[in-house]
């Protein structure tokens, strides 16, 4: 169950990969892909596929905690948290893509486009990643 | 593991350095630390004197004055109980190369109280080293990872890398890095390695050191540094009140024409940057590379 649990991280990024770690089960968590009581990798384990120092995941882990998404178990590989039965209402998943969108819209207005190409340019890019 | 000096927990101490090549100063009284069980990314332009530094933390040049200790002991004279804790991978392969792999590892067992054959003959198969021919015909890949294998054998408490992985392809490359974190994860070992190949470093260490004129500036947790540095461009009075009013920390500037300037401003976390943010723009490892190495 834990080894299909796919994580990517970015280098080069100017998110740390920590940042890049909690977003990627903050989403899964919120889209239903991860539910309550599924186990994650342990920080051994994630550190060692992704080839990343153990105390960036274990501070990953540790801040999802505090936040309520995932649970520690005593000597056991962490799960998400037991409130997350389903996945969330559109909207607030929609809340998770707004800094994304943000830093797009910034740079789209540094670049002088006008709203309409830039709303066509995401329509053709979504569409794109829904071809098989 | 580490019981004889529980009290401290400096791996390496070096302080006030001061080295030159003839008249070519390289540290000018550069301090140091290095945290027991941390791996920090030493980071420098060409030229900067990373190798020198890493071999006057080993005892391997001469200081014009000075001082290093490494777990707790001061050098450069180090007894065989601290020199046994401590793998290098240098940057130029040291390696006899008339002997063939399997004399070479034969020879260094020699030297060492402790060493893991489970993990040599591991690493030399998994790293598909030809154990019978001699060093000279390996591929530069090859060497260094013998190398590599060398400095881990005897399960060294500080592992000091100078370019480990220059000559390995990126799932070479991959591969040690894995083998990084397998020693933090299972022995704590204290890592200092320096590489210009950023996504490298980016992925293990968790501090970084970057070292320009002959010392170490900037010295932190990379996650802090990406979070809470942003570059600034505008008029120098703008820069200053900005600095003022967020009692931030100026990491570097750099004036630029028509009075303005470029800086890289360190905020303390939970800083509120109101509408100052649109002057403000994040940076990613190479942009810190860029303004402070």
């Amino acid at each position: 169950m834990a080894t299909d649990f796919l994580f990517s991280i970015n280098t080069g990024s100017t998110e740390p990969i920590y940042r890049q770690l909690i977003e990627q089960v903050r989403r899964r968590i919120a889209s239903g892909q991860l539910s309550a009581g599924q186990e994650i990798p342990s920080v051994r384990e994630l550190a060692q596929t992704l080839a990343v120092h153990p105390m960036t995941v274990s501070k990953a882990f540790s801040l999802l905690e505090a936040e309520g998404l995932l649970e520690r178990r005593r000597g056991l590989s962490m799960v998400v948290a037991a409130q997350h039965t389903q996945a969330s209402p559109n909207a607030s998943r929609a809340d998770l893509l707004r800094p994304t969108l943000e830093k797009a819209a910034a740079e789209a207005r540094q670049l002088e486009l006008p709203a309409a190409q830039v709303l066509k340019l995401f329509q053709h890019i979504l569409n794109e990643g829904e071809k098989p | 593991m580490n019981t004889t000096h529980p009290s401290t927990t400096l791996t390496a101490d070096l302080r006030g350095l001061e080295l030159s090549y003839g008249k070519q100063p390289v540290l000018k009284t550069l301090d140091w630390q290095l945290q027991s069980g941390q791996v920090v990314g030493l980071l420098g332009r060409n030229g900067a004197g990373k190798t020198t530094l890493l071999e006057a933390m080993l005892g391997l040049r001469d200081l014009q004055s000075g001082s290093v200790q490494l777990f707790g002991e001061t050098g450069p004279m180090l007894s065989d109980a601290v020199r046994a804790r401590i793998g290098y991978v240098p940057q130029r392969s040291d390696l006899f190369e008339g002997f063939t792999p399997d004399q070479l590892l034969a020879y260094f067992r020699s030297f060492y109280p402790r060493w893991n054959t489970a993990k040599v003959d591991g690493l030399m198969s998994r790293w598909a080293i030809p154990r019978d021919q001699p060093i000279a015909r390996l591929s530069g890949g090859q060497q260094q990872r013998l190398s590599i294998i060398r400095a881990l054998a005897h399960e060294p408490d500080l592992l000091v890398l100078d370019e480990p992985v220059a000559s390995l392809d990126p799932a070479g490359r991959r591969d040690f890095l894995r083998e990084l974190v397998d020693q933090v994860l299972d022995r704590g070992t204290t890592v200092v390695l320096s590489t210009h190949i950023l996504s490298d470093l980016e992925r293990v260490a968790f501090n970084v050191a970057f070292m320009r004129d002959g010392k170490i500036g900037v010295q932190a947790p990379l996650d802090e540094l990406l979070e809470h540095t942003r570059q600034v461009t505008g008029d120098t009075a703008y820069v200053r009140a900005l600095v003022a009013q967020h009692g931030a920390q100026v990491l570097q500037r750099r004036p630029l024409a028509n009075d303005q300037e470029l800086a890289l401003v360190k905020f303390a976390p939970g800083s509120v940057l109101g509408d100052d943010v649109k002057q403000l723009q994040s940076v990613n490892l190479e942009e810190l590379f860029m303004e402070l190495a």
